[in-house]
């Protein structure tokens, strides 16, 4: 009439049949119907101590075990974690109690603790460490590392994997119709979760400064099997290690080989960028930043992984902090803008103009791609404006840099306030912040239309036409004499290294010393020489200042006081170097130019008298 | 009062009447007009040719947005289709360009399709390519408390903003430019900033639900959605007036407008004479609302309360130049206070204004009752003069000492009718707070004795073809005290067990009763659908409870307050299992005797139970019912006493010979086994234990034949 094992029967067809149509894909997993069939069983089976038992019979435990698992990775692939635990724990101690254990404490590590011991080396054995699996897997997934070290998982699998695996794999088993499948094959399952907390565990002690410890785990963990991804990352971690125990070479070394790994790898990129910046290798980092960049460019490939792995992308079990701080990328706009800085600051300035015009039609297009929020944000717009048209002088054209300059000047010049006060920034601090940062902005904008008169200034002198030049440098020194010093303390260039007084000190000194060369230029040397001397006076050091200055002096027959301003210049040295300085705020190199030489000439002329 | 009414003339009907979302209006390619009313069809009409075209969108609300726009990307020209083609124009899921659940608004700007969508807690902003439909960015902001009054769905004002100093792109078709709203220079730099003024940027205004207004810049590429301001009540409308006739027309204001009537203006403001600084004035003013919709012209707000269309002229000075701020914005307040009615009702929906060619103004409107209404303002209104003109001194005093001492009998006879309520409301909280310790007392003692409680029975009926599961709750109520007017009886029916719904949670029914009044020693009877045959996942526990809600204390008038927040008493009575058992059907009588009574399923289950405990010493050794499951599967529950020893020998050696009843339970359905067995399960689990007897089950699951 019927077979007592039909209902039995029943649930492994019906679990099978679920995973097999979704390994076909004809079917969208969903954890519904695992949790609909566990429920079903645990009303088929009610917890002991059932009136007069059936005495839990071994297979249907497994059974409803594997249902769990299936249950629990859905739930885990849905980042359902505190779902996924309650069931593991409770579907556990369940099995557990009919088997006549318990109570169990709450607390999951003591939990599975005792639990793995009550499991002893049973038949239940498998499924329970199954279930601990996917405990392990939620609490990478949580960042919860202590935990995991805690209850030694690493090498409590690991002898597992050798051991009792094997075994099963070999073994003859019963036709497949009597077993359940897993959704995830577990041993898969169980080699991703390594991996993942080598690499978690890794980045952890990285960020904590335990590099050697941090060194030793990722390079066991890079001869693991798993995807190329997860390899590729225990490289790039080693190359950090590495890197903060200050062996650049041998970090340079693990980078190479993560891209080897994997040529997706763009963090291994951007990690060697960085260390040949340290090393002050230009060329190696603009080469690497031009990778950077192409490869940024490059719409993402899709690897294809092996069945059951996507179903736990190694996403989801890396989630934290301290690897995604390391694994942070700055975004293609970016490393755009530190190549053509970079092109432009090292002579390569042909092609940093071309960077930067890529860049600002980036900029300017609708296309979003990438972008992200990570890393540092690009320089405001004007900023960018402002460096792109010096790159463009420097490449000698200064139609272009005049076009970039208007750009600024009409769009900020409406919004100039007719009155700065620029504050000292201690002084700024004990004030109210949205004030203070009003203020600042309104400065901000004045310094940018500022440096795109002095860039327009330059053009003009570029172009030997003077009498716009001397306008052109007017306008903006009668903007800069707009700011007000709340607090006019001793002008100490080092301690306002960088901040908008000394910007607006360095605008000052430039466009008076352009000014004065071009006054020399019509051969008005009175004025010539009053701004020049107002120009060393504003901003001490200006090479071009003060040799011009030496050059007026000398035409004016006044040559002990010509020769002694020009030793002056060249003995300056200054406090910090050119290159801090923003690219607009150099030295113009397209002006009309004094010979050294022939200044030296000069002075040898003079002196043997 | 007005000289000159306005003249509304009926283009067309529509004929719907009450959908839950607002309706919206949009002109499209100049001269056909777009609506959407919230149901899945989009009506299309000429205003040329004054005729309609109806577009049928086979689909889900969500995905209706998306449709509209990739029928007027796709299609190009629906003016075409409205001309020559049917009256009626399907859109098939081929028109899907993609799907996104939660979708509130839409807009096209340029070569970007944008999507404002509410997730969970968040307001998100999806960026798609309009070519090929792929998500460029997504940007999120934190939702905020929603003061949704209404309950109806509206569509959050999403609006494009550009410089006038930037030229569109010459991609961009000229319909979509018009989209766009055109604004000032100095005052698009002030709100957006210099990034997005360099770069030409094209910026998203979205007015939020929560009363935020934010912006988004669509370049340079990673600009984040910031917010510009909150009216602190949902957004109806944002739109830019003050347009001056000097070159190319630009707007030097920007106006929103929220729900409540919060009016705010936007505007760049000269500080006056040296020093001061410049800054962008937010000028806010109230008008009497709720505001249903809204335009704006050059000059003036147009919007609709749903009982009148009100005007209301914005200030058209340009912003001081000199002088104090201050009294800038007294004057705008006072301009503010004083809408003046059109007199034209129940206008649901606006599109923007326009001007005839003899200088009146034409407004196109949707009414409440699926009328597209054209409504034709008087000219000139505004050099007529305002409506209320001054009187003379003398009169005024007159009328207004009048006026006063009508106020003054009002006050008191308002006053007189406060007291009178709040004495009947003390009253009746008097008796809600007996009963509350009344039924909290006894929670501690036990729950059998409660003097209020409910009681319930399952039953089968068959309503409109189809069986279902109907549970019928009785609340007695033997207490001393009357259950008045505001108590509702709660029942929540969740399933015990049973796949969790989306988010994790069980699903479960809520039902509420609310009744008028309940004496001492009279009962209540509430039916409640439970579940349709063969949906059901049983065994369902109802969970009653008696709710008090404070609101209803206070009656209607202040129930409807805005921003009220009406407290609730609750209070539980107890919980009630319908478990498989009680679902059964059954057809034929337990041991033969009793005749088959359908609707009584219990009493025969009853039976067949105590059959069995009694049925040890009379020798009867089997009983049998025959059912059917919620789901119709035949199922056959089977009672045998059997004397078994070597059954479980372990635990009951020493003791006396068990008795043992084997409860066979069959059925080709595997989930009327399991649950069957849950069932008498529970039931037998007690007396069982006690009598030391032994109970054996088989479970056989047969296939059907």
């Amino acid at each position: 009439m019927h077979q007592p094992l039909s209902l039995f029967h029943k649930w492994i067809q019906e679990n099978n049949e679920l995973v097999n149509k979704w390994k076909v894909g004809s079917q969208q997993l969903s954890v519904d119907h695992y949790l609909h069939m566990y429920f079903i069983s645990l009303l088929s089976f009610p917890q002991c101590p059932c009136p007069a038992g059936i005495a839990p019979i071994a297979d249907h435990t497994q059974l409803e075990l594997t249902v769990v698992y299936n249950a629990g990775v859905c739930l885990i692939a849905q980042s359902q974690f505190l779902e996924a635990e309650s069931l593991l724990t409770k579907a556990t101690e369940r099995i557990l109690q009919m088997t006549g254990d318990g109570p169990f404490a709450s607390d999951p590590p003591v939990f599975w603790k005792t639990a793995l011991k009550s499991v002893g080396n049973t038949a239940l054995n498998r499924c329970v460490m199954h279930l601990l699996c996917l405990q392990w897997a939620i609490w990478l997934a949580t960042c919860k590392l202590q935990t995991i070290q805690e209850l030694q998982l690493l090498s409590v699998f690991e002898t597992l994997s050798s051991g009792v695996w094997d075994e099963e794999g070999s073994a003859p088993r019963t036709k497949s119709s009597d077993i359940a499948l897993p959704v995830m094959d577990q041993r898969r399952l169980i080699e991703l979760l390594q991996i993942c907390t080598f690499i978690a565990q890794g980045a952890e002690r990285l960020s904590e400064g335990r590099s050697s410890e941090a060194l030793s785990g990722l390079q066991s963990a890079s001869s693991l099997p798993a995807p190329r991804t997860l390899i590729s990352y225990t490289h790039l971690l080693s190359g950090s290690c590495l890197a903060h125990m200050s062996r650049p070479q041998m970090a340079l070394q693990c980078y190479r080989m993560a891209l080897e790994t994997d040529s997706q790898c763009v963090c291994a990129l951007y990690q060697s960028m960085l260390i040949y910046r340290q090393l002050g290798n230009t060329q190696a980092e603009i080469q690497a930043l031009r990778l950077l960049h192409s490869t940024l460019m490059l719409p993402a490939a899709k690897e294809p992984s092996p069945a059951g792995v996507h179903l736990l992308p190694s996403s989801l079990l890396l989630q934290s902090q301290s690897l995604s701080s390391l694994l942070s990328v700055p975004s293609a706009l970016s490393v755009l803008h530190s190549l053509a800085l970079k092109c432009v600051l090292h002579e390569r300035v042909a092609e940093g103009v071309e960077y930067y015009l890529d860049l600002l039609a980036a900029l300017h297009s609708e296309d979003q791609h990438g972008v992200h929020a990570a890393g540092p944000p690009l320089p405001k717009l004007p900023e960018l404006y402002l460096q792109a048209g010096a790159a463009l002088l420097m490449a000698r054209r200064p139609a272009d840099c005049m076009a970039l300059c208007d750009e600024v000047i009409t769009t900020t010049l409406e919004l100039l306030p007719g009155k700065v006060v620029l504050k000292e920034p201690e002084e700024c601090e004990a004030e109210t912040r949205a004030l203070c940062e009003e203020v600042e902005d309104g400065v901000g904008m004045l310094l940018w239309v500022g440096a795109a008169y002095l860039l327009q200034g330059h053009c003009h002198t570029h172009l030997r036409d003077w009498k716009q030049a001397v306008t052109t440098y007017t306008r903006c020194f009668n903007l800069l004499v707009k700011v007000r010093f709340k607090k006019r303390g001793d002008a100490d260039m080092m301690s306002m290294q960088g901040t908008d007084l000394c910007i607006l000190q360095r605008l000052k000194g430039l466009s008076l010393a352009g000014r004065g060369i071009s006054f020399t230029q019509t051969d008005q040397l009175r004025e010539a020489l009053r701004d020049l001397q107002l120009s060393i006076q504003a901003f001490p050091g200006g090479t071009g200042a003060g040799l011009w200055c030496g050059e007026v002096l000398w035409r004016l027959g006044r040559k002990q006081e010509a020769v002694a301003c020009w030793e002056r210049t060249w003995s300056f040295t200054p406090h910090f170097s050119e290159l801090s300085l923003a690219v607009y705020l150099q030295e113009p190199q397209s002006g009309p130019l004094l010979d050294s030489t022939e200044l030296r000439r000069r002075i040898e002329e003079l002196s043997p008298i | 009062v007005m000289e000159g009414r306005c003249a509304v003339e009926t283009w067309a009907e529509f004929g719907f009447s009450g959908t839950p979302c607002a309706p919206w209006l949009q002109v499209a390619f100049g001269t056909d007009v777009l609506l959407f009313a919230g149901t899945d069809e989009v009506f299309v009409f000429s205003s040329h040719e004054r005729k309609l075209t109806v577009t049928s969108i086979v689909s889900s609300y969500e995905c209706v947005f998306s449709y509209v726009t990739i029928h007027l990307c796709r299609a190009g020209s629906p003016p075409a289709d409205a001309h020559r083609g049917p009256a009626e124009l399907k859109l098939t899921s081929e028109f899907l360009a993609f799907a996104e659940e939660g979708v509130l608004s839409l807009l096209l700007v340029g070569s970007v399709l944008l999507t404002l969508s509410q997730r969970r807690s968040s307001w998100t902003l999806t960026l798609y390519g309009s070519s090929d439909y792929e998500v460029l960015r997504s940007v999120s902001l934190a939702s905020g408390v929603v003061h949704n009054e209404t309950g109806t769905r509206r569509r959050p004002p999403l609006t494009c903003v550009r410089s006038s100093a930037a030229t569109p792109p010459p991609s961009a078709s000229s319909s979509v430019s018009d989209g766009c709203l055109c604004l000032e220079p100095i005052l698009f730099k002030r709100l957006f900033g210099i990034d997005a003024a360099l770069a030409k940027s094209p910026v998203v205004l979205c007015g939020l639900p929560d009363g935020r207004l934010c912006f988004l810049p669509l370049r340079p590429p990673g600009s984040r959605l910031a917010v510009l301001h909150s009216l602190e009540q949902p957004v109806v409308f944002v739109g830019a007036s003050g347009v001056t006739d000097n070159g190319r027309g630009h707007a030097r204001c920007l106006v929103a407008v929220g729900e409540q009537g919060k009016v705010v203006l936007i505007q760049a403001e000269k500080g006056g004479a040296e020093g001061g600084a410049d800054r962008t004035g937010f000028t806010e003013g109230c008008v009497p609302g709720p505001v249903a919709c809204g335009c704006v012209d050059e000059k003036r707000l147009y919007y609709s309360t749903g009982s009148d269309l009100l005007v209301l002229d914005l200030p058209e000075e340009s912003p001081e130049r000199d002088g104090p701020s201050v009294e800038k914005s007294r004057v705008t307040h006072a301009a503010l206070q004083s809408p003046s009615s059109l007199n034209v009702c129940r206008v649901l929906a606006l599109a923007p204004p326009t001007r005839s060619t003899a200088g009146e103004v034409e407004l196109l409107g949707l009414s409440a009752r699926g009328q597209l209404q054209r409504i034709t303002l008087p000219v000139d209104r505004g050099d007529a003069g305002w409506p209320n003109a001054p009187s003379t001194p003398g009169g005024r005093g007159v009328r207004d000492l009048l006026s006063a001492i009508g106020d003054v009998c009002e006050r008191a006879a308002a006053l007189k009718a406060a007291v009178k309520s709040k004495n009947q409301i003390l009253r009746r909280l008097n008796q809600v707070l007996n009963i509350c310790f009344l039924l909290t007392a006894d929670t501690n003692t036990g729950e059998r004795d409660k003097p209020i409680g409910c009681r319930a029975t399952a039953s089968w009926s068959r309503l409109l073809e189809e069986d279902s599961l109907t549970l019928t709750c009785v609340l007695d109520n033997s207490s001393p005290y009357v259950l008045e007017r505001g108590w509702t009886l709660s029942v929540a029916a969740s399933p015990l067990s049973g796949p969790p719904a989306a988010g994790g949670q069980s699903p479960s029914a809520h039902f509420s009763f609310p009744f008028h009044g309940l004496h001492p020693g009279e009962t209540l009877e509430v039916s409640l659908p439970l579940a349709a045959a063969g949906q059901s996942s049983l065994p369902v526990t109802a969970s009653c409870s008696l709710s008090f809600s404070l609101a209803g204390l206070l009656g209607e008038e202040a129930a409807a307050l805005p921003g009220l927040q009406p407290g609730c008493v609750s209070l539980p009575l107890n919980t009630l299992t319908v478990d498989w058992l009680h679902a059964l059907r059954v057809t034929s009588p337990a041991h033969g005797k009793t005749p088959p009574q359908s609707g009584n399923t219990s009493d025969a289950i009853q039976a067949f139970l105590r059959s069995r405990r009694m049925g040890c010493d009379v020798g009867l050794s089997l009983s049998v019912v025959h059912g059917r499951d919620p789901s119709g599967h035949p199922v056959k529950l089977t009672a045998k006493e059997v004397k078994d020893r070597t059954l479980n020998p372990r635990r009951f050696e020493e003791e006396t010979t068990p008795t043992a009843v084997e409860v066979q339970v069959e059925s080709s359905s595997v989930a009327a086994v399991c649950g069957l067995h849950h069932a008498v399960l529970t039931r037998i689990q007690v007396p069982e234990v006690t009598e030391s007897g032994a109970l054996s089950f088989s479970m056989v699951s047969r296939e059907a034949r």
